[in-house]
């Protein structure tokens, strides 16, 4: 399973005449090793109390539908009730066939992710067709599998789209891995996933899918308060993916959809006492 | 996230002016992550001249703002006279020392305008008064606020310099805390009139 050689810690080589026998190509550093395993369980943070638990602080979703699949995430980054950043990019381009979103520890989904963007380009080389999403997906489930109880942090969407169609994935790092049509995931999934159990129709035009996972991140951006930020959202399609949304303000939307239902937006319609 | 303070969140800010005060404070009324709604109040008139606000756990909000509310009107009954702001700011320490071994989980911001005078007052939740500075914060942002007030803060500012500094000092610092925000309202107090303004904010 481990394509590296585990001494080669954190070295780049470069091609050698001497070494005809094997191509070095740069290598990554080595995958982390466990040096020790907890024997008690699944490692407590935060105290144990999840919904306290802010490494899962953010809302991502992502559902299949007639025009392939949508995924809509929120930019919120928070460090106990501090917002460290309103920009972060939760969508992670692995190639361009296949997206992850992040929620959970970022370094672990960023490494995880990249590496698993590595494994499917040196697979497309030695075996001249791309990896299916199926498999790129189950892969990833092994590794998270192999570092179970460890306090790896990961509930990530793996989409993409190959030769039967697009597909949609549910991977975590207690090793779990499932298909489905809607999946939600974060502090705000709960939030998010009340709008979209509400306007889900698998026959939607893509401009529906659209508006629907936007309204689904506002939502959750508004109750939840590990979630904010900006609105970005991917369509997956039968020739890859494209960036429907690079950064719609919730602030903006929140006023927007106010204005619609023909409300202010601040609060007051129940002309609440001030003083 | 985990101490009592922060389990409904909010923040409060006071500042002192030429001749006026300004106070401000978010309007999110939560639990914990979730927020439950976006209009609660957290700055009290208690007289025409006296303006109470509170951060921290919000039933001992609204139950402290209750015990003062009580306070004032059974002084306006016997001493058949306003309570001065002074007096007020020493009735809010006494009451919250009262209960020094049960407190109520809130840190408390008096202002007032005492003659004409500026008045600003602050404690922590047992009551220890600290009335001299020119600003004060409390609650889940006010640190991040303080930042915001030392950069705009300056002395002896007019009524509408004191209402853009406080509402600038408020969003700034409501923006970097998770728990506090989901709208502002600003008071200015002078000795003709008290001005009340919602600001719109980020709702996230």
């Amino acid at each position: 399973m481990i394509d590296f050689d585990p001494s080669t810690f954190g070295l780049a080589h470069t091609y050698q005449k001497e070494d005809k026998d094997e191509i070095n190509t740069l290598k990554m550093p080595s995958a982390p090793q466990v040096i020790y395993r907890t024997l008690n369980g699944p490692t407590q943070t935060n105290g144990g109390n999840k919904l306290n638990n802010f490494k899962h602080g953010t809302t991502t979703l992502g559902f299949v539908f007639k025009e392939g699949i949508l995924l809509a995430v929120d930019s919120r980054a928070s460090m106990g009730s501090f917002l460290s950043s309103e920009q972060v990019r939760k969508v992670i381009e692995i190639n361009e066939y296949l997206l992850g979103t992040m929620a959970g520890g970022a370094a672990d989904c960023q490494y995880w992710l990249a590496y698993l963007a590595n494994h499917c380009r040196t697979y497309e080389l030695k075996n001249g067709s791309k990896l299916s999403v199926a498999a790129a997906s189950k892969f990833l489930q092994g590794i998270l599998i192999g570092y179970k109880n460890s306090g790896l942090s990961m509930g990530c969407m793996i989409a993409g789209s190959d030769l039967s169609g697009q597909h949609l994935y549910y991977i975590d790092n207690d090793g779990m891995r499932l298909k489905g049509d809607i999946f939600s995931v974060g502090s705000g999934s709960t939030y998010a996933y009340g709008v979209l159990d509400n306007h889900y129709r698998y026959e939607m035009s893509l401009n529906e899918a659209v508006e629907l996972g936007i309204r689904a991140i506002y939502h959750a951006t508004h109750r939840d308060t590990a979630s904010g930020g900006v609105v970005r959202v991917y369509h997956i399609h039968q020739n890859g993916w494209t960036k429907v949304h690079d950064g719609i303000d919730v602030v903006d939307l929140h006023y927007q959809f106010a204005q619609q239902k023909g409300l202010v937006g601040d609060g007051d319609e129940a002309k609440q006492r001030l003083f | 996230m985990s101490g009592i303070f922060e389990y409904n969140g909010g923040s409060i800010v006071g500042m002192k002016g030429k001749n006026c005060i300004a106070m401000a404070c978010d309007r999110r009324f939560g639990q914990q992550m979730s927020t439950i709604t976006t209009n609660y109040q957290k700055v009290f008139k208690i007289q025409d001249n006296i303006l109470l606000a509170l951060s921290g756990l919000n039933t001992d909000i609204h139950t402290f703002y209750a015990l003062m509310e009580k306070e004032i009107n059974l002084y306006n009954l016997k001493e058949n006279r306003k309570m001065k702001p002074t007096t007020f700011a020493n009735l809010v320490a006494s009451a919250l020392y009262e209960r020094r071994f049960g407190p109520f989980f809130v840190t408390p911001i008096v202002a007032g305008l005492e003659n004409g005078k500026p008045i600003l007052a602050t404690y922590d939740s047992i009551g220890c008064k600290s009335d001299l500075d020119d600003f004060q914060v409390g609650g889940t942002g006010g640190n991040y606020i303080y930042g915001a007030c030392e950069a705009f803060f300056k002395p002896d500012m007019n009524p509408e310099e004191l209402e853009e500094v406080i509402g600038q000092s408020l969003v700034s610092g409501c923006d970097r805390d998770a728990l506090s925000g989901w709208g502002g309202v600003v008071y200015v107090l002078t000795e003709q009139k008290l001005t009340v303004k919602i600001l719109k904010t980020k709702q996230t």
